[in-house]
Formats: C-alpha cells, structure tokens, sequence
C-alpha cells in the first residue's frame, strides 16, 4: 500500500462536493457481501448516487460495516464502478473508497488490478489517501506529488518533479484516466488557458 | 433384477471406512452404463461421511434416479443413517431412494445443533446463495472463528457456489455441504488441530466444456485436467470478459495460506492446488464439476488440543 499525503493543507479536496454511502446501511447492501447479483444491486444504488452529484463530486463508498465481501461482490460492485468512472461515463465525478486496511481489501485489489485500474482509499472521510489497485510505477511520484500539493498547476508540478510540460501533462492525463485525481481549467491565467491537477480525497 | 453398485471403501488405513468421492469413482463409472434396471448402492462398508463424499453421493444419485427405474441404498449400522438424516439427506431424497434403514426412527431422535455444519442444501440460483452463506457464517462464528476466517471461509464458498449455478446448465442445481471438525481429516496421520471440510457439487457440462467456449483457451482445454490447472489462474473464465475468473484463483490463495487445499474434478480430471504445487491426476469421468476445499487450523505437537480463539492464528 502506498501513502500519498505526507504534508497536511488547506487543500481544494475539502471543498469538494462529496457523498458518503454506507454499504452496510444501504438498502441494497449488508453485511454479508457475496455473488455479483449483489454486487449489481450495489453498483447501480452507487451509481444513483454519483449520477446525483454535481460535476467535481466525489462519492466515498464506505465499506467498514461490511463483514465480508467476496471477488464476484467486489469486481461488480467497485471492479466495474471503476472501470466506468475512468472510462468518463460520469463526467468528472469521482469515487473513493472509505476502508480500513483488513483482508476485505484483498478482493477489491484483485478487481482492480484484474482490470489494470486504482481507486483512492481512506481510513474515514478527511484520511490519508492510499492507492488501491495498480498504478504504474513512474506515475507514482506524481500522483504524491500533486496529493501533497492538494492542487497545482501543470506548469508547477513539471517543476516540482524536474519534467518537461509535455512529459508533465502525459502523465497527469493519465492519473485523470483512471479516476485518481481532478482536472480544473484556470482560463485566466497568464499566458491563457493553464491546467490544475487536483486531488479528489 | 437388482443391479448392485459397489464403492471402494478402504479397509484400511488414516481413509478406512471414510466415504469419499474417490470412493464413489465405481459407482459413477457402472451408473453410466445404467439403462433403466433398478440398481442399489452398497454403502454398509462406509462408517464416517465427509462432505465430499456427502455431495458426491448427491449427484450420483441425481445421475441413477434419471437413469433407473428404482434406486436402492443399503446402509448399515446407526451412525451413518444418523448422520445422513442429520445432514437433511432424507429430506431430499427420501422419496426418491428406497433404503433398508428405518429413517422415520431418526427423524424422531432429537436433533443436536451443534453448530458445525451446513447441512446438505440444494439450490439452483445466485439467489440462494447469500441465505446459504448467512447460515454458514453464523456456524463459524458459534464456533469462534475469527472475522478474518470467517470472511475467508465465506468468501470462498461464495464463488465456488456461485461457479456451480452461473456456468453449469445442471439439471439438478448444485449441493453443498460444510462441517467443522475437531480434528485434522484430510492427509492422514496428523489429526491434531480442526478443519473445515466445504463441498460443492453440480451436474453442468463441467469445466473443459465452460472455457473452451472461450477460444483463445483452445489450446490450453485439451484434456480435462489441463483445463482444471487453467481454471485456477487469475482471469482464466468461459467468457473472457475483464474481472471474470477471479473468484477460483483466491479461493485456492485462502485456501493454501490455511495450510489447505483446492481440489477440483471436472470430466476425467482431478486437480488439487496446495499453493506451493499443484497435483492431476487422471480419474473416472465425473458427470459435473465437484469442488472440495480443506481448510485447517493445525496445531503445532507441543500444544495442546485447540480451543479455537485461543490458537486461531496457528497453523
């Protein structure tokens, strides 16, 4: 498991939309998480709630009441959720996922990796960031780099990790490819349109 | 005319007198070869069920009542009629079996609830499955099991389950059985520690057929136990699509971290994963896909016999 943050700021993250849902009080959900018919049923609760967010948002799935969760459960209901949030069905919303580090993670991360994606983890809404899943080794510096920072600009993250703008902006759109972090657009910065990478927990 | 079907009970040995489904193997081989004639099965050398054996008897006799006329078990002694009637098998196919034993006197003898085991259920879809896995779960946690194990344990028979509805068009659904034991039963002489035998069985078209729907498995698919060693790899499933045919590769994980192991018959192949090395072997066609998994808490010889919180890390 890797950490992210390792310095504490005032960071755009906190004023971030967000939506906590609860799988173990959910409706669909429980504590006893098995079989992908579950997992279906989960997904497309969470995906009502993420659809609800405004652009930006975050939805946190939190986890920690669940007991157990096998692999169909969990490549259905996050595996795929994932996957369709990086692939851009739901616009620039995003999903973490609130757990503790226990054996429950195993299924997740076998999904995920199975499927080549990440998602963001935290202890409890406001936590430090881990990643879970596969993220590529050179993207891993500079997916730190912009947590640390909360947000930063291509140009001053290029600098932070001794890149060129090109180089810097490739990797970051790959970041953005797979959900694990936020991209703004500052129009009024000088010398026109300028990017922000931000974190999205 | 009674055609009589044998078993190959050991007589001998850590197995005497265990039913198995190894010990099913000739059964199963005459039971193809049955056209209609009323057969019996001879279980009176059996003198102790594992769930295997329990799930294998199962789908033989699915196999025999579509294929005889009248199916006959011939039992003897008191524990096995007990246990079977205590693990539900009278309720599922006393209708449908003759046996010698007087199965309305056990159904009267007061049923213990040890909470051990899972009794033999059938079922036939996904939906089934949470109820089966709440019951199993709870069984665990009567006998202390920790969260950690308990979520294991679930966790696999979830997918195995789930495998045997999802892919196996089998006519009669699929059973499980599930028993905790106070001691080691699987792999002979050491028998100092506890062990949870699960056994899902199911009469589909069996796991070669299942994944060399998907092509690019063609090669891999030839025999029945290349299929099985195949099945066990992460990814590996009949459709091919992306987060398939995870759930057999962490079941065998789970399994082989417990000091266990993942066996699987399909066809004429039988594949057992130990995590650090895998075992096939060719054995007599089995008409579906059986899963057994061993997953034992062993104790070390300098201990004491386990009280499970207490050693639940060993092993």
């Amino acid at each position: 498991m890797i950490s992210l943050k390792t310095v504490s700021k005032e960071l755009a993250a906190e004023k971030r939309p967000q939506a906590v849902y609860d799988v173990a009080a959910g409706e669909a959900g429980g504590k006893l998480m098995v079989t992908r018919g579950t997992g279906r049923r989960v997904r497309e609760a969470l995906a009502e709630v993420l659809e609800g967010l405004p652009s930006s948002g975050v939805l946190y799935v939190d986890t920690r009441g669940v007991e157990l969760m096998d692999y169909s459960f969990a490549d259905e209901a996050l595996g795929i959720l994932v996957s369709r949030v990086a692939a851009g069905e739901y616009g620039e919303r995003h999903v973490a996922l609130v757990e503790v580090e226990r054996d429950l993670l195993e299924n997740i991360e076998a999904s995920l990796r199975q499927r080549s994606l990440a998602m963001i983890r935290v202890d409890e809404v406001g936590g430090n960031p881990e990643i879970l899943g596969e993220v590529p080794e050179h993207l891993v510096d500079t997916l730190r780099a912009i947590y640390d920072a909360g947000s930063i600009t291509n140009v001053n993250l290029a600098t932070k990790l001794g890149l060129n703008h090109t180089a810097c902006n490739n990797r970051a759109t790959r970041l953005l490819k797979l959900g694990l972090i936020h991209r703004s657009k500052n129009t009024a910065a000088p010398g026109g349109c300028q990017y922000s990478y931000e974190r999205i927990a | 005319m009674r055609t009589q079907l044998e078993l190959n009970i050991r007589s001998r040995g850590a197995m005497r007198g265990i039913l198995t489904l190894g010990s099913l193997d000739p059964a199963f081989a005459a039971a193809a070869h049955t056209e209609g004639e009323a057969v019996v099965l001879d279980l009176r050398p059996v003198e102790f069920v594992e769930p295997s054996g329990l799930c294998g008897l199962a789908a033989l006799l699915e196999l025999l009542i579509s294929r005889s006329e009248e199916v006959g078990l011939a039992l003897s002694g008191r524990n096995v009629p007990a246990y079977l009637e205590r693990m539900n098998f009278f309720r599922i196919f006393g209708d449908r079996v003759k046996t010698n034993a007087d199965v309305s006197a056990l159904e009267e003898r007061r049923r213990g609830n040890p909470g051990t085991l899972q009794e033999l259920v059938n079922f036939h879809s996904e939906e089934e499955i949470p109820g089966i896995i709440n019951r199993i779960s709870e069984i665990l946690e009567n006998k202390e099991y920790g969260l950690r194990e308990r979520a294991a344990i679930c966790a696999t028979l979830s997918e195995i389950c789930a495998n045997a509805v999802e892919h196996g068009h089998s006519p009669f659904g699929a059973y499980a059985a599930v028993q905790a034991y106070q001691h080691i039963v699987s792999g002979g002489r050491e028998r100092r520690g506890e062990e949870v035998l699960i056994a899902i069985a199911d009469g589909g078209v069996g796991v070669r057929t299942t994944l060399s729907r998907n092509l690019q498995y063609a090669e891999l698919t030839e025999t029945d136990n290349d299929a099985l060693r195949h099945a066990l790899k992460m990814g590996v499933s009949g459709t091919g699509e992306i987060g398939r045919g995870g759930g057999l590769a962490v079941v065998g994980q789970i399994a082989a971290r417990a000091g266990g192991s993942l066996s699987l018959r399909s066809g004429s192949g039988r594949v057992t994963f130990y995590g650090n090395r895998t075992n096939s072997r060719n054995v007599p066609p089995f008409p579906g896909t059986f899963v057994r998994v061993s997953l034992p808490r062993k104790t070390t010889s300098s201990q004491q016999l386990p009280s499970s919180k207490k050693h639940k890390d060993v092993g």
